[in-house]
């Protein structure tokens, strides 16, 4: 701690600056787009024949059932909140990398941050997916490669969490958390291809077939930058919170020297 | 060895070559492992102690040779525990000695010392490997017997032991530093190693179950396991140095 007062000492860290005045509006802008949304996706695009595995490609089902159409609609929000969260990883992961190049305080509190809120979406794409296997595939968890690699992403999320409240220093804090994000970062995509190029059994065979109707992309874009809105509005809430924190931290130093 | 002494102590300290260094780094760690025998015995008797645990767990299960498919995975999960026992314990003990300290005073790459302990931990692991695994054979082979091809299991052993040397001596020095370092340690290690893990299990049960299943899922799996270690030993090697400093 005393370390990270010593170094902003002579420079307050800055909070406040121009997306802070746009972050209200934001949020605002992404409340509608995701209510509107949600009431397209009910009202709006028609039901779909069969349902959709975890991205945009939908399965040739012949056997529709009442139950399927209805659990279908959780897509339109379980692809925009896993496309948020990936984007807030890669923001996550530029950052680190940005913190390993230049060694700026302010490059790890803004890949915490970003970490945080990738770890809100992560967590609601888990909810929302298993919700959706448990209708589609009759299960609550199978092994299949996106489901595993999601897991073991968001364990690599919690893990970097719960090691930053482990370690005290806040340079070498910093610094470890920033390695473990990038390793995450190139884990990520191995363990993907790794899953997805082995043959296993236990993998459900699912046909893929058809695309998105406009209707259903329309839907899929709203609350897609719905998402995107909201993560941005929650990163730059919590970004000014913990940059004024320091703030007075520092100018607490200030009086006291 | 005569320039050596025409010329004083200065030249011979100005170019140490980082093989040499790194030699004198491994040869310290086994050096201390042959007096102590501290880190063998306990991967060793741990190693023994998660097989009589697959015992009980194995008791019931009637002999077949849907075993093999199984102990592929079973073995893993021995040498993952048991490599995380040894590479918590690997630094905590450069720690305790503030021998850490003094390698890093010392003016040298710290690749060096990352590759002399990853070295290090790769051959504690593959001689307890060399242990444990005819022990995994001797205690389960009246469940089922494994097909001709089993000798090959020492490539995804090689292969996987490598990967987890590497990234866990990354790993396991950002730890050593943590609060909670046990817990730590197993909560990023097993994320990370979990592509590896699934690529070298894989293999396993190929050699173990041996005819159609070798030939369709042993290659890809073991290229595949070896695609890792080259990527995140090289991407460990060059990150070791913000760990450190």
């Amino acid at each position: 701690m005393a370390d990270s007062k010593k170094r902003t000492a002579h420079k307050l860290p800055e909070a406040g600056q121009w997306p802070d005045v746009l972050s209200p509006w934001v949020i605002v802008a992404g409340i509608i787009l995701t209510t509107l949304g949600f009431l397209m996706a009910f009202f709006v695009v028609p039901p779909v024949s069969g349902a959709t595995v975890n991205g945009a490609e939908l399965v040739g089902d012949t056997v529709v059932s009442n139950k399927l159409l209805m659990s279908q609609k959780i897509f339109y929000f379980h692809m925009p909140v896993a496309i948020t969260s990936f984007a807030a990883l890669a923001f996550a992961a530029y950052y680190c990398v940005r913190f390993l190049i230049t060694r700026e305080l302010r490059f790890d509190t803004c890949a915490r941050i970003a970490m945080e809120v990738a770890l809100l979406f992560t967590v609601m794409t888990m909810i929302t997916g298993e919700m959706w296997t448990r209708f589609e595939w009759g299960v609550w968890w199978t092994w299949d490669p996106r489901l595993t690699t999601y897991l073991i992403l968001m364990l690599i999320v919690i893990a970097y969490i719960v090691l930053r409240n482990m370690v005290d220093d806040p340079i070498r804090r910093a610094a470890f958390a920033s390695v473990v994000g990038v390793i995450a970062f190139i884990d990520v995509p191995i363990c993907f291809m790794v899953t997805r190029l082995i043959p296993s059994s236990v993998h459900p065979v699912v046909t893929r077939a058809g695309g998105m109707t406009p209707e259903m992309g329309l839907c899929i874009a709203l609350v897609g930058v719905g998402m995107m809105c909201v993560a941005f509005a929650l990163y730059r809430a919590r970004f000014r919170q913990v940059r004024f924190a320091e703030r007075v931290d520092a100018l607490k130093e200030r009086l006291d020297d | 060895m005569s320039r050596t002494t025409d010329t004083p102590l200065k030249v011979e300290r100005k170019h140490p070559s980082s093989f040499s260094q790194y030699k004198v780094l491994l040869t310290k760690d086994l050096l201390r492992e042959v007096r102590t025998k501290e880190m063998l015995v306990s991967m060793g008797v741990y190693a023994l102690l998660v097989i009589v645990v697959f015992g009980v767990a194995l008791g019931f299960a009637a002999p077949g040779t849907d075993f093999l498919e199984v102990s592929g995975g079973l073995l893993w999960v021995m040498v993952v525990f048991t490599s995380l026992l040894g590479l918590n314990r690997s630094f905590s003990v450069e720690k305790e000695c503030g021998c850490l300290e003094g390698l890093l005073l010392a003016p040298m790459d710290r690749g060096v010392i990352f590759l002399a302990k990853a070295t290090s931990n790769l051959i504690f692991l593959l001689i307890v490997e060399v242990i444990a695994v005819p022990l995994f054979w001797l205690f389960f082979s009246s469940v089922a017997l494994p097909a001709e091809t089993a000798p090959l299991i020492a490539l995804p052993l090689l292969v996987g032991s490598v990967g987890i040397a590497g990234v866990g001596t990354l790993l396991s020095t950002i730890t050593t530093n943590v609060k909670g370092k046990d817990v730590m340690l197993a909560l990023l290690f097993i994320p990370v190693v979990f592509p590896l893990l699934y690529a070298c299990v894989a293999a396993t049960v190929a050699v173990l179950v041996g005819g159609d299943v070798m030939a369709e899922s042993f290659a890809t799996p073991l290229a595949l396991a070896a695609l890792y270690d080259v990527v995140m030993i090289l991407i460990s090697w060059f990150l070791y140095d913000f760990v450190v400093s």
